[in-house]
């Protein structure tokens, strides 16, 4: 019972190579991974090959001239050496496979974390979940894939024609049998296919829905122990459970027909084969030895195609993995510009007419703001109206898809944002982003981070401003955050990100409703913040849902989403 | 609470009917117990031949050699069949079992579970354990059968041949499984730690890219993920041997069973006693006897999976999945209660109480107003004034001595809505729920227009987890199963939240009023957690819970 058959998973009905180009082209561990598979799969036909052609020689001597195997020597050393190759094979093909799947699987996750990364804020949050599961647990499909599958497909491209040109020069008339056989099995799976493929997709989408509502009972279990009400359910939950297993059995009833056509046409091709071989003996028309080897040999031609069946899903998940990656790898993040940012501190930042795509229209549409030097800024607007996505094009961190957004410097000369060399742009800006992201370390070193050389009386400061003194009376400066800053609350976390903007020498500070999920006394920390950055002659831009912040602003700018 | 018994308890609760699983099994013994028979037959057709007896002596090798080529597809189909049904039918048990221990449990287990924890174990674990029939049991009882079959057909033969095809049958049988199952436990241990070492820093960089790229920490962060990375590897590297071992397993035993079985047909021959097709028979089918053996290293990585999955299992219900449903004890209560907390010390861990020593004193009727600042402590009040999590200190009791949650409902913040109808969602309170007393209900909460608009009304159907009502909407249909519930004691948390100003304080003081039957009967002791200290009615009580678990308890003037 794997998730597909169980459980529901979105399963694609696109077509893949079984081997995708762009793996083995980019991926260098999948690579030689594939060339090692296709030797490795050359010495073990060449195993079986040996194998079958000593067992056939070694029993006919046995037989016709009562020679005993261990008079012939040579032979049954021949014989063991080949098994213990074949052997050998399969143990360096399996312990490389492993090695190949896990470099193959750090390296597409480093690409496609870092890519991702750079495509900004859209590239990230058009995916969404989609691209962390990829990202965490999704590239792991890569494992099955290469260590089970990919050996196997490679074995049906060497040891299957090996074999059956093995088999045809011993017999022709074998071989016939089975490639008359082999092309049955594509044929039959295509036909049992198409036969199935209505019916078991009805199924398909009951078991979903039906396990949906499975879910969504044992979801509600802590509610209804709230309520009192948890004895009676678990009876739905066996019907439920009954009704979703006579679905899947229906579905599978179906799917099981194609592994039942494998088996079928690779059994039934050794069974004529020896029937054939059988009776040509009897009159006389064949020596012993070539018959014995192709009795050995012709099971041998199936196997591999057998065992790639058995490997399907590992092969569909893998490859899901692979074009996953692939799509992301292939977005271009916006180009870098080359000129140098002006002078913040002197210099007015703009939006002129930005609208930016979002899923139901624009959002923002048509934004215009000025940003003047030494001012504060607050940008309103409804839920879903776009102002951090203005906030992001202004940082130059997202191409609009309509207007722009532009530098204007202190002698007046005009620059698009997108030309600007951004590091030299955002060395000038702190970001407060509604969820603080902090670095790593203590409280004092996170703090001090923001302003390189900045003494512990700046610290003490910018601490006593912002109500991060209370948390470092409770915690103390050396307090560890862990990683981003789960070691402290929100609250705390806030406060410390509100200090390290106050102490950042940033020209410009952009807040990102820096109220939100605070109570009525943080949110005086942050009125009395900005207005603190307002006497130093910073610029602020302060993305305002609540009034009170809008008050403190000198110039209201307000974003509209398109209707 | 060790892993192998939480394994059989596990393997207990599917209820695995023995017919069944014989059936099944049965079924995949003839599958390959045909391939088997197949290899055996056409050598002995082959060797026999080669003597040229009468044609007709070869009739019935013949017509088998057919039949076989023909029955292993067809009970292939049977036994694929038969396995998943099985474990489909031990997966709808074991779920049904764990879901009534899990409602049976009368400590607070089910409200310290993550709500995705919940639906991890009772669907993929519980499917893990399906897995396990399908690719564990069947198929570890397939291969003891099918060695049996194998020796029983060599032996007659020749005993040295089955001397050593029993050595190769167990060599491989234990070797490749314990391989695997280290390489299992291996990998198990590298996901379980050094796996979230990688996921941490690509998920914060997925997440945080903005900021991290405006900071110039982008760099850092990537190089940390890159460090995380290699340590996982090399952790995960570790089961690399094992497995490969696992797969090799089985030609290195062939090896052994080939050896012998050519000097046993050497010596049988030469020495008369055998004839030319068994002699044929000894040669070939060493190559054909392994084909269960082949299974058992995915067996054994399934039996690690589905231990570690039975012990997960074991956590969250904690004593032995009982397969007897419990009686349900009656739900009906009193009319009135009177509810008294004396001592209470409140919260998820004992070295963080969020509420401590405090007294309190509900007679029947009473209003009480709960506020203090967010993660205060106050849905952790009430889920311990509603019995659903265990005191740190102190206790809860009714007056008449009966079981707490026989007479005090929570109606939490983040209670579920069902993907049902809107009818469904309220009878989920009381089952023989009206439609007048639906429609009276959703009036009194302010819903009767929403109702209105629906298209096919208390019978339109909600999306999972209430995703097509509104937050306000949503906030209302919880306070209308409250109204429909009644009884003693109501605990809500935060009711009117994500209502506008207006309609939330006037529902807020129709519950704190006990001169307002609107919603609740005057009767009924209410408690209320909110944030809207202005709209507490006057007169009412109010506790205030505040920073290190002080608490204050005064009347709201």
């Amino acid at each position: 019972m794997t998730a597909t058959t169980a459980g529901p998973r979105p399963t694609r009905r696109t077509r893949r190579a079984p081997l995708d180009p762009r793996l083995l082209r980019e991926v260098t561990a999948a690579r030689r991974h594939v060339a090692r598979t296709v030797a490795l799969g050359l010495v073990q036909a060449l195993c079986v090959i040996v194998t079958a052609l000593v067992i056939g020689r070694l029993g006919a001597q046995l037989l016709v001239e009562r020679q005993l195997p261990q008079d012939a020597p040579a032979l049954l050393l021949a014989l063991l050496a080949a098994l213990a190759l074949r052997a050998g094979a399969v143990l360096l093909e399996q312990r490389t496979a492993h090695r190949a799947a896990t470099d193959a699987i750090g390296e597409l996750r480093g690409r496609v974390v870092s890519h991702a990364a750079t495509l900004g804020p859209r590239g990230s949050a058009g995916r969404g979940a989609d691209l962390t599961t990829l990202a965490t647990t999704g590239v792991e499909n890569l494992r099955p894939y290469l260590v089970g599958y990919v050996p196997q497909l490679m074995l049906s491209v060497t040891v299957t024609p090996l074999c059956l040109l093995a088999i045809g020069i011993l017999d022709p008339l074998s071989a016939l049998i089975a490639l008359v056989t082999l092309p049955l099995v594509p044929l039959f799976m295509i036909l049992v296919g198409t036969m199935t493929v209505g019916r078991s997709e009805q199924l398909l989408t009951d078991m979903r829905s039906l396990w949906t509502q499975l879910l969504d009972l044992v979801d509600g279990l802590p509610t209804l122990r709230a309520l009192g009400r948890e004895k009676g359910p678990e009876k739905v939950v066996a019907q439920l459970g009954d009704r979703h297993r006579a679905s899947a059995m229906g579905s599978l009833k179906f799917a099981f027909l194609s592994s039942m056509v494998l088996e079928l046409l690779a059994t039934l091709c050794v069974a004529l084969v020896a029937v054939s071989i059988g009776m040509r003996l009897v009159y006389g028309e064949m020596d012993l030895a070539p018959a014995l080897a192709v009795l050995v040999l012709a099971p041998e031609v199936y196997q591999p195609l057998r065992n790639v069946g058995s490997q399907y899903h590992a092969s569909t998940d893998g490859l899901a993995a692979v074009t996953a990656s692939f799509e992301v790898l292939d977005e271009q993040p916006a180009a870098d510009g080359t000129l140098p940012a002006p002078d913040l501190r002197t210099a007015t930042v703009a939006l002129r007419g930005v609208a930016v795509a979002s899923r139901d229209g624009l959002a923002p549409h048509d934004a215009d703001l000025t940003l003047h030097p030494g001012r504060v800024l607050a940008l309103t607007g409804p839920s879903g109206s776009g102002k951090t996505t203005a906030v992001h094009v202004l940082l130059g961190l997202l191409d609009p898809d309509r207007g722009r957004a532009e530098v204007i410097d202190v002698h007046g000369a005009v620059t698009d944002v997108r030309d600007l060399q951004r590091r030299s742009l955002w060395d000038q800006v702190a970001l407060l982003p509604q969820r603080p992201v902090l670095p790593p370390g203590t409280i004092r070193s996170v703090l001090a981070s923001a302003r390189p050389g900045a003494g512990d009386a700046d610290l003490a400061r910018v601490a006593s401003a912002t109500g991060l003194d209370l948390v470092v009376a409770e915690r103390g400066w050396e307090a560890d955050l862990g990683r981003a800053g789960a070691g402290i609350s929100l609250g705390e976390r806030q406060r410390l990100a509100l200090a390290r903007a106050l102490l950042s020498p940033a020209p410009l500070v952009v807040l990102d409703e820096p109220t939100a999920h605070l109570d009525g006394a943080t949110e005086r920390v942050v009125l009395d913040l900005i207005r603190t950055l307002r006497e130093q002659g910073r610029t602020v831009l302060v993305i305002a849902h609540r009034s009170r912040l809008a008050e403190v602003a000198d110039d209201i700018a307000r974003v509209e989403a398109s209707a | 609470m060790t892993a192998p018994t939480a394994l059989r308890r596990a393997e207990r609760a599917l209820e695995i009917p023995h017919g069944r699983l014989l059936a099944a099994v049965l079924a995949a013994g003839a599958t390959l117990g045909s391939a088997f028979a197949l290899a055996a037959v056409s050598a002995y057709l082959v060797t026999r031949a080669w003597t040229m007896p009468p044609v007709l002596d070869l009739t019935v090798a013949v017509v088998m050699v057919r039949a076989l080529g023909i029955s292993r597809g067809v009970f292939r189909w049977l036994d694929r069949m038969l396995t998943h049904d099985v474990a489909f039918r031990g997966v709808v048990s074991l779920r049904t079992n764990l879901f009534t221990a899990l409602a049976a449990r009368t400590d607070d287990a089910v409200t310290r579970l993550r709500r995705g924890d919940l639906l991890a174990r009772l669907g993929d674990d519980a499917q893990e354990l399906g897995d396990h029939v399908i690719k564990a049991l069947v198929p570890g009882l397939v291969a003891a059968l099918m060695g049996v079959v194998v020796l029983a057909t060599i032996t007659p033969l020749s005993l040295l041949a089955a001397a050593s095809m029993l050595l190769a049958l167990v060599s491989a049988g234990v070797l490749a499984p314990l391989a695997a199952y280290r390489a299992a436990t291996v990998t198990e241990h590298a996901v379980v730690t050094t796996r979230s070492g990688v996921s941490a820093p690509a998920l914060e960089i997925l997440d945080d890219a903005t900021s991290l790229r405006l900071d110039g920490r982008l760099d850092a962060a990537l190089a940390e993920l890159h460090e995380r990375q290699a340590e996982h590897d090399q952790a995960i590297d570790r089961a690399a041997l094992p497995s490969a071992v696992a797969s090799a397993a089985v030609p290195l035993a062939m090896i052994l069973a080939l050896a012998g079985s050519l000097l046993a047909a050497g010596a049988a021959w030469v020495t008369g006693g055998a004839s030319a097709g068994q002699v044929g028979v000894l040669l070939l089918l060493p190559l054909s006897s392994f084909e269960a053996a082949t299974a058992l290293p995915a067996a054994a990585s399934q039996y690690a999976r589905s231990r570690a999955a039975a012990a997960r299992l074991a956590e969250i219900v904690g004593s032995p999945i009982s397969t007897v449903t419990t009686a349900v004890p009656g739900p009906e209560r009193a009319e009135t209660a009177h509810l008294r907390a004396v001592g209470l010390s409140a919260g998820w861990s004992a070295s963080a109480p969020r509420v401590s020593g405090l007294d309190l004193d509900l007679p029947a009727g009473s209003r009480l107003a709960v506020v203090g600042a967010s993660g205060s402590g106050k849905s952790t009040l009430l889920a311990t004034l509603a019995g659903l999590l265990e005191p740190l200190a102190g206790h809860v009791v009714l007056d008449d001595s009966a079981p707490l949650r026989s007479g005090v409902v929570l109606f939490a913040e983040d209670a579920h809505v069902f993907a049902t109808t809107v009818r469904e969602n309220l009878r989920v309170v009381r089952g023989d729920l009206d439609d007048e007393t639906a429609r009276a209900a959703l009036s009194a909460v302010g819903l009767d227009d929403w109702v209105a608009t629906l298209p096919r009304g208390l019978d339109t159907a909600l999306g999972p987890d209430g995703t097509t009502v509104s937050g306000g909407e949503r906030r209302r249909l919880l306070l209308a199963r409250a109204v429909i519930r009644r009884g003693p004691v109501l605990l809500l948390d935060e009711p009117t939240e994500h209502l506008d100003t207006a309609r939330g304080d006037a529902l807020l003081r129709a519950l704190l009023d006990p001169a307002d039957t609107s919603l609740v009967p005057a009767t009924s002791t209410v408690v209320v957690v909110t944030h809207r200290v202005e709209a507490i009615p006057e007169g009412t009580a109010v506790l205030h819970i505040g920073e290190n678990a002080r608490t204050r308890y005064e009347e709201n003037r």
